[in-house]
């Protein structure tokens, strides 16, 4: 991803980062709450949680756990400082574009996104770098919003998405094959509403290379 | 499917509201004079921008995100265009558009529950 992309995106998380919980604490983390603390109930080993935004998502995850919590904006991190340090484990967090991951190839047994590849811009390359940091066989947890397959809720998503994405997602990501594409073996795919909120759980192959 | 009452009185609420307000002002601003065509795809666009007004303004922060934003504009894009090939027809009061609104509302709400029954069960690799 080029400097000036990441400029931009890291622009709009910041921007995002101030009305950010208002927007998303109560309705769509209350709704997603009983998925989200089952879905980051699998969490074991070292494990990367990529997009930590203002830490919504670290009431839900399991006690006494290894994580490395990343984000773009140093705005979101931030807000989500006060989570993390009452987080009864170990959380750090740390400023980094998932594009140029600083960690040394095969840091992890697990890594983690909650609606993070809706936003990613260069999704199939961001997931090849957390392919490179996870040891040969690590999981990849993803709790995320795609396109879908269903008329006419794909043709809502498509109309929505030039607008949403100037402020935040796109509506309309193919997820799922991104994941594929990237080289992972998808283990399972869950449901959470329709075919668009979704988790989804992948290994990395047994070779990392490449 | 949700079956908690908060969140499914909020579906109702956000499928009935914007179906409702979208009928309103269609059926206030689309007038007998309209070609019906256009009458339809004005009242679309205008349904659909109304129910994501709606959405932002309020029934985003209170009850979801992706389950509120597409009842919602399905919700205003269908009672936008049935109320905007309606006016043109007859004169129709707003509170009457605004009552086919609500009512193309419950229809999308009950729809949108019955795919999510049938997709919940469905997940597959496939998908997206």
């Amino acid at each position: 991803m080029d400097e000036l992309t990441r400029q931009r995106t890291r622009a709009k998380w910041d921007a995002a980062a101030k009305n950010f919980d208002v927007m998303s604490s109560r309705g769509p983390e209350k709704r997603w709450a009983p998925y989200k603390r089952e879905f980051f109930s699998a969490m074991r080993g070292r494990i990367l949680f990529l997009a930590v935004g203002t830490g919504l998502d670290i009431q839900f995850f399991p006690p006494n756990c290894q994580i490395v919590g990343i984000d773009i904006s140093p705005k979101m991190l931030e807000q989500a400082r006060a989570r993390a340090d009452a987080y009864p484990g170990k959380l750090e967090l740390r400023e980094m574009d998932v594009h140029a991951l600083e960690f040394p190839a095969a840091s992890f047994d697990q890594v983690f996104t909650s609606c993070t590849f809706c936003s990613v811009p260069d999704p199939v390359g961001g997931l090849e770098s957390l392919r490179r940091v996870l040891v040969p066989g690590g999981e990849l947890h993803m709790f995320e919003h795609t396109g879908s397959r269903y008329f006419p809720f794909n043709l809502m998503l498509n109309i929505m998405t030039p607008l949403a994405r100037r402020f935040g997602p796109d509506m309309n990501r193919p997820t799922v094959a991104n994941v594929e594409r990237a080289g992972f073996r998808i283990r399972d795919v869950r449901h959470v509403y329709l075919d668009v909120v979704k988790a989804i759980v992948a290994e990395a192959p047994a070779s990392t290379a490449g | 499917m949700e079956r908690r009452p908060y969140f499914v009185f909020g579906d109702v609420l956000t499928s009935v509201g914007s179906g409702g307000l979208a009928g309103l002002v269609c059926a206030a601003v689309i007038g007998t004079g309209w070609n019906m065509w256009l009458g339809m795809l004005v009242g679309m666009a205008l349904g659909m921008a109304l129910a994501m007004v709606l959405s932002f303004a309020c029934l985003l922060v209170l009850f979801g995100a992706m389950e509120v934003m597409l009842p919602s504009m399905l919700s205003g894009m269908l009672a936008g265009m049935v109320v905007g090939m309606a006016a043109p027809m007859g004169e129709l009061p707003a509170a009457k558009g605004a009552l086919m609104g609500a009512l193309i509302g419950v229809g999308v709400m009950l729809f949108n529950y019955a795919m999510d029954a049938y997709l919940s069960r469905r997940a597959s690799p496939w998908t997206s």
